[in-house]
């Protein structure tokens, strides 16, 4: 009489940004006696295991810290009492890839700044902790128009005349429009 | 002559479309007001683009804002503002921006104003509700988010106190009733709400209005507001449909009534009245 032996192997790591991954195979076998279940038990652990370790090491996607989190797709506010078209509340509106949670337009400014005047990013960390107590990356947008600001008044030259200087209503937005 | 006489109103065309595309791109909430008080002035503000002298009012209110700023902006910074500094620096700007705003001043007026426009910050400073050492969450950021109906609605928000509370600066001339104050400054408060929410994530958690209020005494009046509700998000949403349909339209009717008195755009109004067969005509 056949008796059928399944083995199944099974490992979960875990991944950056609170995720994980998982690999599990599973065989169906027969043997003709029961004496060899032990042997044949070891020979398919080890055959399974290493099998789904050699598969397990290709990763794919790893998600940044915070994905899902401080990255949201970019969102529109409706009338539903202030709810995004995608759902929930729009959390800082713009998606980018680095875990930032100002804009991209922000962060690209941010990091611009920071090469262009060959500043310590140490300091604008201490800047950003000083004047909000969060990194960089955790500034939101209204923090990051603030640290942005600063930033052009020691390292730009901006001195800050704006509100005296041109005539309203035409204050100048990056996209063209005015106020 | 004739084919340059067309090609110059084809232009013309060309160039008030682009900007009727531009206008309904972006809101703000003076667009909409300008827009909701009267579509004949924001059609001379906004699509013909008329540039007008700064009038003596609003240059006043840019200087008092400006010393607001650097006061906040000092706090940000965990300094503390020296006001003998501060009115140095204040007066020089005052000269500074006198070179790139042309003001209709009367004969002797402006130093008077000067004066007084610094007598109003020296009572806010005295007077402010906001404590010395408060560090403010945001100081006159420019925050901007998409609409569903379509534009992107931007402002500039003078001043964002911890937890989320919106403050806005307003110079006046007489003082306000507070709920005067909050219903005529509402569409403004609901697109900070608006505009706050998607730049942290949270909902404001209410508003200030603070009022300085340019009489013989100057004197302070802070009115406030809790946070914005749906009727009023929906209403807001409502200003912008109607915005974007009367620019579809070009519908710049005017609204004749006692704001005319002080409508910087008075003599073109009426010029556009007889030229367009209006009743004086």
């Amino acid at each position: 009489m056949a008796l059928k032996l399944i083995a199944n192997y099974s490992k979960r790591l875990g991944l950056p940004g609170y995720s994980s991954h998982q690999f599990s195979v599973c065989v169906e076998t027969e043997i003709s006696n029961i004496d060899d279940v032990a042997g044949e038990s070891s020979r398919l652990y080890q055959t399974l295991q290493k099998s789904v370790d050699e598969e397990i090491q290709l990763t794919g996607f790893v998600p940044e810290q915070g994905y899902g989190i401080n990255e949201q797709t970019p969102a529109k506010v409706s009338r539903q009492n202030g709810s995004s078209i995608n759902g929930g509340h729009s959390l800082n509106g713009h998606a980018n890839g680095e875990g930032w949670k100002c804009s991209d337009k922000q962060r690209e400014l941010i990091l611009k700044l920071v090469e262009q005047h060959e500043v310590d990013k140490a300091i604008i960390e201490q800047l950003s902790q000083g004047m909000f107590g969060v990194t960089v990356r955790d500034l939101n947008k209204l923090q990051a128009s603030g640290l942005i600001d600063q930033m052009l008044e020691d390292y730009g030259g901006k001195r800050d005349t704006r509100p005296m200087k041109s005539t309203p209503p035409r204050r100048q937005y990056s996209n063209g429009g005015t106020r | 002559m004739r084919s340059c006489a067309a090609s110059l109103r084809t232009n013309r065309a060309d160039s008030t479309v682009g900007r009727l595309e531009e206008l309904k791109k972006t809101v703000s909430a003076s667009r909409l007001n300008c827009f909701h008080s009267c579509r004949l002035k924001f059609y001379f503000r906004y699509v013909l683009e008329l540039s007008k002298a700064t009038s003596p009012a609003l240059f006043f209110g840019k200087a008092v804002h400006w010393a607001l700023q650097q006061w906040s902006k000092t706090r940000w910074r965990g300094g503390i503002v020296d006001p003998i500094s501060l009115q140095s620096e204040f007066n020089s700007n005052w000269e500074m921006a006198q070179t790139l705003d042309q003001v209709d001043w009367e004969k002797d007026e402006e130093t008077n104003q000067r004066d007084k426009a610094w007598g109003l910050v020296e009572m806010y400073l005295r007077e402010t509700p906001i404590p010395y050492d408060e560090k403010p969450e945001g100081v006159e950021v420019v925050v901007e988010a998409d609409l569903s109906s379509g534009p992107k609605l931007v402002g500039v928000i003078d001043l964002v106190r911890p937890k989320g509370k919106v403050v806005d600066f307003k110079t006046s001339a007489t003082t306000p009733q507070a709920d005067h104050a909050i219903h005529r400054n509402l569409t403004q408060l609901t697109a900070y709400s608006i505009l706050h929410r998607e730049a942290t994530g949270q909902e404001a958690s209410g508003f200030e209005v603070h009022h300085l209020i340019k009489t013989k005494t100057p004197k302070l009046v802070v009115t406030t507001a809790e946070r914005m509700t749906g009727g009023e998000e929906d209403r807001f949403h409502r200003l912008v449909d109607s915005y974007i349909n009367g620019i579809d339209l070009e519908d710049w009717v005017p609204s004749p009534g006692m704001q005319c008195l002080s409508c910087e755009f008075f003599h073109e109004c009426s010029k556009h009245q007889h030229s367009s067969g209006g009743m004086g005509s």
